[in-house]
């Protein structure tokens, strides 16, 4: 990539009363990108998160927000960001609108004007002026993510933003931040456990665990491709993929073969010329799952879908 | 910074507390107001006035005579026979209950109220934000966080001040609406003398000495509610101090230290009454200490609004 930077982790390390939860990390997220962010429990995604927004202080390292340290320039490196910590808590005894007043006085040059456009954008026009405490669950996320857009933030980092919306408002919400990114240029960093979810949104993970950048990675690239195919005796299927030189593990009652598109014909006549009964042939994407399963160990990711 | 201080009072002013607290305020002078106009009403038609002084002459004169009077009973009791008999030589009537200045003054009584009040706010103005989890969209703005408490403490004494702005327009109203009417003098002993008391001067002198207490107690609970983010440790700990102050101080009061701990001195009144908590100390001594004190809760509680690592 030949754009600079928006956000640059540098070093970035935490320690708690001797116990070091982030350990030297080092990650650049680019303009109009959506970077998801994953771990088990505890591997400090909220840590990371809390120190991007300003909430922690590093102990060691920095985070560069538009070239500005945020340790060093923290009012104008903030005024950049629009953040979404966990579950959006607004104060429940006022309207959705006041709400929004409220965050906007504290940034420069938001109008009356930028609120009512971004409560149109996140479709809240009709409950805007009702108390916070009657709005349900994905409102809130609705509200939240509302207050986080109002100042038009280069950079937006969001916790586990589709927390308690409805399939549909995931999908909005989904399209809603890919178009922010296209058009805007916005990079948005997305920390959730939903891995399906970070899938269709995100176009680059980065993977941590105990404290530590395991893994970054793009999403939608495969290096090379794999096919599932079902076909019987298996014990001559697994010959002739072995004849052909295939990469192939088996899996369920098939095979995952590495095998290029154009070679799929010819691969299908070797097994009907050797009688093989073929059932199914199929593209095989590895998911993220099995990606972050890889990655983390079995063990953690039982506990990461526990939470 | 207007700003901020503008959304805290936006904030304050939703919740309902905040109206419930300014009602009770008003209710505890307007309620007080009407029984005394009753009761005044009910005595008044029995006796005249110069009865009335001629009585408690009486009264004191017998006091005076009982075995066990103390010195300081002695000259209180000689005091008050002697404003008495000034007032039927020269035909001054008192007041009593019924004046619009001696209305005001049992109102500003009602600085207890307000203290406690503000120190309700105090406690949990910085605190709500963490426990409702609100703090963290507080904190992500472009604003520093030094700023930000400053905006808090500020609309605190604002919303003090403004509560004491109420006490004394809803005292001088009700008083001037149920006693209005009334005509009399007060009268006290000054060297001797019988003079016309400066019961203006005097109010305005109670307010000024109450808010010695006012301001350590709203700082106090700053502090604590800032510090430990729990409202009810602060409103706790600050009533505790301010009603059991006094006996902590008698109890160390053999000890050299306690003229310089804060609770000692932040009962500005007892230079009013003459009643000093401990022997020796004087008003300006009693103003550098409690300055020293409300300088160290301000620092405690900026360092460590400023240095915390927010995970609420």
């Amino acid at each position: 990539m030949t754009t600079q930077p928006i956000v640059q982790l540098q070093n970035l390390s935490k320690t708690i009363r001797g116990k070091q939860l982030i350990q030297q990390l080092n990650i650049d997220l680019y303009p109009g990108q959506i970077t998801g962010f994953l771990g088990p429990n505890g591997a400090g995604k909220t840590t990371t998160i809390r120190m991007m927004t300003g909430l922690m202080h590093p102990t060691e390292g920095k985070v560069i927000v538009d070239g500005l340290s945020l340790q060093e320039n923290y009012e104008e490196a903030i005024s950049k960001i629009g953040v979404i910590v966990e579950n959006p808590e607004m104060y429940k005894f006022m309207t959705g609108y006041k709400n929004l007043l409220h965050f906007a006085r504290m940034h420069k040059n938001v109008t009356k004007e930028r609120i009512e456009e971004v409560v149109r954008q996140v479709g809240l026009e009709k409950r805007i002026h009702e108390k916070v405490s009657t709005y349900s669950l994905g409102m809130r996320q609705r509200l939240g993510l509302a207050q986080a857009l109002l100042h038009r933030p280069k950079f937006l980092i969001l916790d586990e933003p589709t927390n308690g919306l409805d399939p549909a408002g995931i999908r909005e919400f989904r399209m809603y931040l890919r178009k922010i990114a296209a058009e805007d240029g916005v990079s948005v960093f997305v920390s959730s456990h939903l891995l399906s979810e970070i899938e269709l949104m995100c176009d680059r993970v980065a993977v941590i665990q105990n404290g530590k950048l395991i893994d970054i990675r793009d999403i939608n690239i495969e290096t090379s491709s794999f096919y599932y195919i079902e076909a019987a005796p298996k014990d001559d299927v697994a010959i002739h993929l072995q004849k052909f030189d295939y990469n192939f593990t088996v899996e369920n009652n098939g095979f995952v073969v590495e095998i290029k598109k154009e070679d799929i014909p010819k691969l299908i006549t070797q097994f009907v010329n050797a009688e093989i009964q073929l059932f199914a042939v199929q593209p095989h994407q590895k998911t993220l799952e099995d990606q972050f399963l890889e990655m983390t160990g079995g063990g953690q990711i039982a506990e990461a879908n526990a939470k | 910074m207007l700003k901020l201080m503008q959304n805290e009072w936006m904030k304050l002013w939703h919740k309902k507390g905040t109206w419930a607290m300014v009602a009770l305020l008003i209710l505890a002078i307007v309620g007080p107001g009407i029984i005394m106009k009753y009761y005044e009403t009910k005595t008044a038609e029995d006796i005249t006035w110069q009865e009335n002084e001629q009585q408690v002459i009486n009264n004191y004169k017998d006091m005076l005579k009982g075995d066990n009077v103390s010195e300081v009973d002695k000259k209180y009791f000689e005091e008050q026979i002697a404003i008495s008999e000034y007032r039927l030589a020269n035909d001054v009537p008192s007041q009593t209950e019924g004046s619009l200045a001696s209305f005001m003054t049992f109102a500003s009584n009602m600085l207890t109220l307000i203290t406690l009040f503000t120190v309700i706010l105090a406690a949990s103005i910085v605190s709500s934000e963490f426990s409702t989890g609100t703090i963290k969209m507080l904190l992500t703005r472009p604003m520093s966080r030094a700023k930000i408490l400053t905006s808090k403490l500020l609309t605190t004494f604002i919303f003090g001040l403004f509560l004491i702005a109420v006490n004394v327009v809803v005292s001088a109203l009700v008083g001037f609406i149920l006693f209005g009417g009334a005509t009399g003098v007060e009268l006290e002993m000054v060297n001797g003398q019988v003079v016309e008391k400066a019961v203006w001067n005097d109010l305005a002198y109670h307010y000024l000495l109450s808010g010695g207490d006012f301001v350590m107690s709203t700082l106090f609970a700053f502090l604590v509610g800032s510090v430990f983010r729990s409202s009810s440790l602060a409103i706790g700990l600050t009533m505790f101090l301010s009603f059991m102050g006094g006996m902590i101080v008698m109890f160390l009061s053999r000890y050299e230290f306690v003229k310089y701990i804060w609770i000692t001195h932040s009962n500005l009144t007892q230079y009013e009454s003459g009643n000093l908590m401990i022997e020796g100390i004087t008003m300006p001594f009693s103003l550098t200490i409690l300055a020293i004190y409300a300088v160290l809760f301000l620092a405690i509680s900026y360092l460590s609004f400023m240095k915390r690592d927010v995970t609420a």
